[in-house]
């Protein structure tokens, strides 16, 4: 392995490093643009030049292979004039745009430029034109007067998406970013364009205006709009709330995770966001009382008609006519909790998950995953595999259609997505006492006896598995909306009143009684997953090999 | 003379003496803000206005009075009520009955009775004014104690001190002026300074005892508590033994305080610049040394006379809202120094030395 | 201006002479000084009240209501939002004046317009005056210069809190003291006919 000096300190790194990653390994910054850990390297910007040793000229640290004996430096006096004559260069035609540019204050050229900048302009001739505010696809806008040509989207449009929507066109100063003729940029991954660009050329017409970059907080988390469960960061919008028309969640950011989806999200999953603050959340407990319309409710009503509702119910029609639907968009957590109370407290045998697939699930070779359930490998594991009879959510429906299920308890979303609203009505009919604990409203919370608010992802701590197992958490961005709690206090406060066993109302706490009981989980504590998370099938076959 | 008369004429001139006494202070609470006003090159108040009608400010006199007496009277959680409301009244009291000692003039005689120009013409007028100074810490004292307040307390604490230790200055100045004119009486003091001094100068206290008359002025403006000398009030930085004092019961502090500046203003008026006299003013009318005379009726010297009491009572009033507006005030170790390490033995030995002259001119 | 002195901290400790310390000379020496002060502003007001007008006054303040204080030119007075010259706000709600602001006292919302040379534009402007504590950093930090502190306006009320938060239109209404000239404004009068 080659050992070379950058900035007089010495390090080993595999032959095919590139001197920006070693100096990277060292904890050196060296500024770059076109450069991007995730695509292929171009070369273009200049900005990484550094000095090394009996080379003749400066060197880019993103091209430039280390080899043994090697000598950089990335802070003489040549590198910091170099680095201002290409920020001079990149500028020449970038307008001063940033008052109203949505990359202000997380731009790569402000960020170098207060460090590196000239300051002093020694340009006489005038900027170019060229266009401005351009809708280039559904999640897009180009300002091609910003960009500086790195071609990072370029690549990653070639490379990554393979969809080849960019290119940069004409010569000299006359260079533009455009799409191809006639191409709209709407490919499934397009909003990663936004976070490809170090500039503001391309930026996020979701989020354009919204609020400014540096209002925002930033929060760890784990997309639930697929079985993927990309790495997300939830910018949330805490502390200037007339901003972003009044609603905390301003975007989602991918997270790095070289497991799980590397650099990229995909669109669908970026703006789930949405849902979470949307119109149609539940936002206060609906109760149906005997002989009346449902009506807006507080918890202490709507849990102790819970409580009198369904004991009365199971009292009449027995165990065996009462049921649970605990879908996977629930967190491994809550999952257990919810086993813990309906199937080891109630002995309610009929708990069931399982759903027939998304019909908009899509898969492709990225990132996307058909089954558009976070966390149906969790579900599996915590209610589906110590139970053989293994109800799914259709024979329940079936059953309950067939009148046989009197006491129905429907948890967590993603129903609606599966089965119409009229096929549910039509199912659900003979329920007689619907207890529905969801996040947003729907045909469930309608027909409900009582309906019961719950957080959604972004208000609570939580885990999930994805598809291949690897347990993830997320970490609450934002307080409950509306009066919703956490579905583990609402189910410990239920088995309070029943006097059954509760699980622990912190996740932290419910994962480590999980992690006790079930083996798949043995072992793991919210401490050891960390933010990229820990994938245990993995971790025993390494195990296994080693 | 029966006695009814003598009764009458007896309120008649107590009421004339705390009629001046009082317009003066109300006067003099004006003229605080105005001087100080004026000498700052400010304008002053001069806002309050009767019917768009604005006098300098005048009305202000008016307004603060209305002012005064309609604020909320917050008494503070104490055991002593009584003694916090007493307190003030006796600062106030103390000051006024000092004035039936001061002889405002010589005498009148109308009908046939002569009437002398003083409340009450008492033979040992200087020791009474001495035992009413004295007392007069009592409201300062019982006021602090009264407020169960500790910076009222403290502030009562400095009062005593400060009030006691000036006293003695205060009475040794004094006894050089007894020596020299050998009487007690008030009345008889201002009249020995009727006379000439090398044929031209008035005998006036002021060119006998010129050191006397520096040092009981300032320990007369210590033992008022004036600036420079108001460490135990010390309104906006030290807090005072009033502090718990508002509305009227706060105002009658404020008037003793402008009481006591008149009282001052006659005291040095009467030991030290010859009282009601006027220069070369007999009983009968003007004698001038260069040999001319003016020849005036009783009445006539009287009015002069009293009218010169009371230009010289307004001059060294404003001359305290001089030094008031002029000097900065003193700590309280500076303030002890002073009175103890200089003030004392100075009076001691000017005390000494009139003795000596006096004796030495005697023989 | 001329020279600058430049005073030592010693020179100014220097040890006081014997008169000095006595204090009576000083004492002396300063009622003197008050003494002349109070006859020569005497004398000056005495000649203002008989109608001679034409030596100094007798003293140094403003009568304020009737008589007004010249204000600097540098002056930070009330805020203002400038126009383009077709009546349109200058600013483009670039939140710096809002991120600036160390009393939290300006909210904006944004909004986007069809002309592509502007972009962006403020909805919505509000300041609260109430919280303003007129460092004038917004001005500082504006990089269009559109939000300015020269109304010359300093008399600034309201009969409620809602009352001293200024809108988009107001801040826009008020014009620079160089076009208003001397003209006073009655804010209060203003905010109440609103
Ligand atoms: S791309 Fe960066 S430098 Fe250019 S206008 Fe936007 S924020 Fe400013
Ligand atoms: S649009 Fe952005 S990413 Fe694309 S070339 Fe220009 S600067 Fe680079
Ligand atoms: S002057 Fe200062 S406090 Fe007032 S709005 Fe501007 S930045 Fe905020
Ligand atoms: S700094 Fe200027 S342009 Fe930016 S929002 Fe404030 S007033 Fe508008
Ligand atoms: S980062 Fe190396 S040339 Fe652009």
């Amino acid at each position: 392995m080659p050992k070379l000096t950058i900035d007089d300190r010495t390090i080993e790194v595999p032959a095919g490093t590139t001197v920006i990653q070693a100096a990277e390994k060292l904890g050196i910054y060296i500024p770059r643009y076109c450069y991007h850990p995730g695509l292929s390297i171009a070369g273009s910007c200049r900005m990484c030049l550094v000095e090394v040793e009996k080379a003749p000229k400066l060197q880019i640290a993103c091209y430039t292979f280390v080899t043994d004996g090697m000598v950089v430096r990335t802070t003489t006096e040549k590198v910091t004039i170099a680095r201002q004559a290409i920020l001079e260069f990149l500028l020449a035609n970038h307008p001063l745009d940033c008052p109203v540019c949505d990359q202000a204050g997380e731009c790569k050229l402000q960020e170098f430029y207060m460090q590196f900048g000239q300051y002093d302009s020694t340009l006489l001739e005038n900027k170019l034109k060229k266009h401005k505010a351009m809708p280039i696809g559904p999640h897009i806008m180009l300002d091609s007067e910003r960009c500086i040509l790195c071609s990072r989207c370029v690549r990653f449009v070639d490379e990554v998406t393979k969809t080849h929507e960019l290119g940069i066109f004409n010569r000299g100063d006359h260079s533009e970013l455009l799409p191809v003729k006639g191409v709209t940029v709407d490919n499934a991954y397009s909003g990663c364009l936004a976070d490809v660009c170090p500039v503001g050329a391309l930026t996020d017409r979701d989020f354009r205006f919204k609020v400014r970059v540096w209002y925002l907080d930033k929060t760890e988390s784990v997309c639930h709009g697929c079985a993927r469960g990309c790495n997300i960061e939830i910018h949330s919008n805490r502390r200037r709330t007339h901003h972003n028309d009044g609603r905390l969640i301003a975007r989602l950011k991918p997270r790095f995770n070289g497991e799980v989806n590397h650099h990229w999200m995909c669109d669908t999953g970026r703006y789930s966001y949405k849902s979470i603050e949307s119109d149609d959340r539940l936002v206060q407990p609906l109760v149906r009382l005997t002989g009346k319309g449902q009506e807006k409710s507080d918890w202490t009503l709507a849990l102790a008609q819970i409580d009198e509702q369904v004991t009365h119910q199971v009292g009449r029609s027995g165990v065996a006519a009462a049921a649970v639907i605990a879908t996977p968009a629930l967190s491994n957590e809550e999952l257990w909790a919810a086993r813990g109370l309906f199937l080891q407290g109630m002995k309610i045998e009929k708990i069931a998950h399982r759903c027939t697939p998304d019909p908009n699930g899509v898969e492709d070779s990225l990132l996307r995953k058909t089954d558009t359930f976070p966390n149906s490998f969790g579900a599996n594991l915590i209610i589906g595999q110590p139970h053989t009879a293994d109800p799914t959510v259709d024979t329940i429906l079936e059953a309950a259609a067939a009148g046989k299920i009197k006491t129905m308890f429907v948890i967590g979303g993603g129903l609606l997505e599966r089965y119409s609203t009229d096929l549910l009505r039509e199912k659900l009919r003979n329920v007689e006492t619907l207890i529905a604990i969801q996040t947003h409203r729907s045909v469930l919370t309608e027909m409900a006896t009582v309906a019961l608010p719950m957080t959604s992802f972004a208000e609570m701590d939580g885990s999930i598995c994805n598809f291949e197992g690897r347990v993830q958490r997320y970490n609450q961005a934002m307080p409950p909306v509306g009066q919703s709690r956490p579905l583990l206090d609402t189910l410990a406060d239920l088995a309070n009143r029943w006097e059954l066993k509760t699980a622990p109302r912190q996740p932290e706490n419910c994962f480590a009684e999980l992690a006790q009981n079930a083996g798949y989980f043995a072992g793991l504590s919210y401490e050891t997953l960390g933010d990229g998370g820990v994938n245990p099938s993995r971790r025993s076959a390494t195990a296994a090999t080693t | 003379m029966n006695a009814g008369l003598e009764i009458g004429v007896a309120v008649g001139k107590t009421i004339f003496i705390i009629m001046f006494a009082l317009s003066l202070g109300g006067l003099l609470t004006w003229v605080e803000r105005k001087q100080s006003a004026v000498m700052q090159d400010r304008i002053g108040a001069n806002r309050a206005s009767i019917l768009g009608l604005r006098v300098w400010g005048l009305f202000h006199i008016i307004a603060d009075a209305v002012k005064m007496f309609t604020k909320e009277d917050f008494v503070p959680n104490t055991p002593h009520k009584f003694i916090h409301a007493i307190a003030p009244v006796l600062s106030i009291f103390f000051a006024l009955l000092s004035f039936a000692v001061i002889p405002f003039g010589s005498s009148i005689v109308i009908a046939g009775h002569s009437i002398g120009l003083q409340v009450a013409d008492v033979n040992v007028g200087i020791l009474f004014i001495f035992a009413m100074m004295s007392v007069a810490v009592y409201g300062v004292v019982l006021a602090g104690w009264s407020s169960n307040n500790n910076y009222a307390l403290l502030g009562g604490i400095r009062a005593t001190a400060q009030m006691i230790s000036y006293e003695i200055t205060f009475g040794l100045t004094l006894v050089g002026v007894i020596l020299i004119f050998q009487t007690l009486s008030m009345q008889e003091i201002v009249r020995a300074q009727g006379g000439l001094l090398f044929g031209f100068l008035p005998r006036w206290g002021v060119f006998l005892q010129p050191l006397g008359l520096l040092l009981f002025m300032t320990a007369a403006i210590a033992e008022t508590k004036r600036i420079p000398f108001d460490i135990p009030e010390g309104e906006s930085e030290i807090i005072g033994f009033f502090v718990e004092y508002s509305s009227m019961k706060f105002g009658m502090f404020m008037f003793a305080d402008f009481i006591e500046q008149i009282l001052v203003a006659a005291m040095v008026t009467t030991f030290f610049f010859g009282g009601w006299q006027v220069p070369y003013l007999g009983d009968t009318g003007f004698a001038f040394p260069w040999g001319t005379t003016w020849d005036l009726n009783t009445w006539m010297v009287e009015s002069l006379r009293v009218a010169a009491f009371v230009v010289k009572v307004s001059f060294f009033c404003w001359l305290q809202m001089l030094i008031r507006w002029t000097l900065p005030r003193f700590r309280f170790d500076q303030l002890m120094n002073l009175g103890w390490k200089v003030l004392l033995p100075l009076s001691l030995a000017n005390t000494l030395a009139t003795a000596v002259i006096v004796l030495w001119v005697g023989r | 201006m001329g020279t600058v002195r430049v005073i030592h901290v010693s020179e100014r400790r220097r040890t006081l002479t014997f008169w000095e310390r006595t204090y009576l000379l000083e004492v002396f020496r300063g009622l003197v000084l008050t003494a002349r002060h109070f006859f020569v502003n005497l004398w000056r007001h005495s000649l203002w009240l008989v109608g001679v007008k034409s030596g100094p006054p007798g003293a140094a303040t403003f009568q304020y209501p009737e008589v007004r204080r010249p204000q600097s030119p540098r002056l930070r007075t009330l805020h203002r939002l400038a126009k383009r010259p077709d009546g349109t706000p200058r600013c483009v709600a670039c939140m710096m004046c809002e991120t600036v602001c160390p009393a939290f006292c300006i909210k904006i919302v944004a909004e986007e317009v069809d002309d592509s040379s502007i972009e962006k534009r403020p909805k919505s402007f509000d300041i609260d005056i109430g919280r303003c504590v007129f460092c004038g950093f917004c001005v500082e930090a504006c990089p269009e210069d559109a939000i300015r502190m020269d109304t010359g306006i300093t008399e600034i009320g309201a009969l409620s809190r809602d009352g001293m938060v200024l809108n988009i239109e107001t801040l826009l209404s008020l014009p620079p003291k160089s076009e208003r000239g001397d003209k006073p404004v009655d804010f209060l009068q203003q905010q109440l006919v609103q």
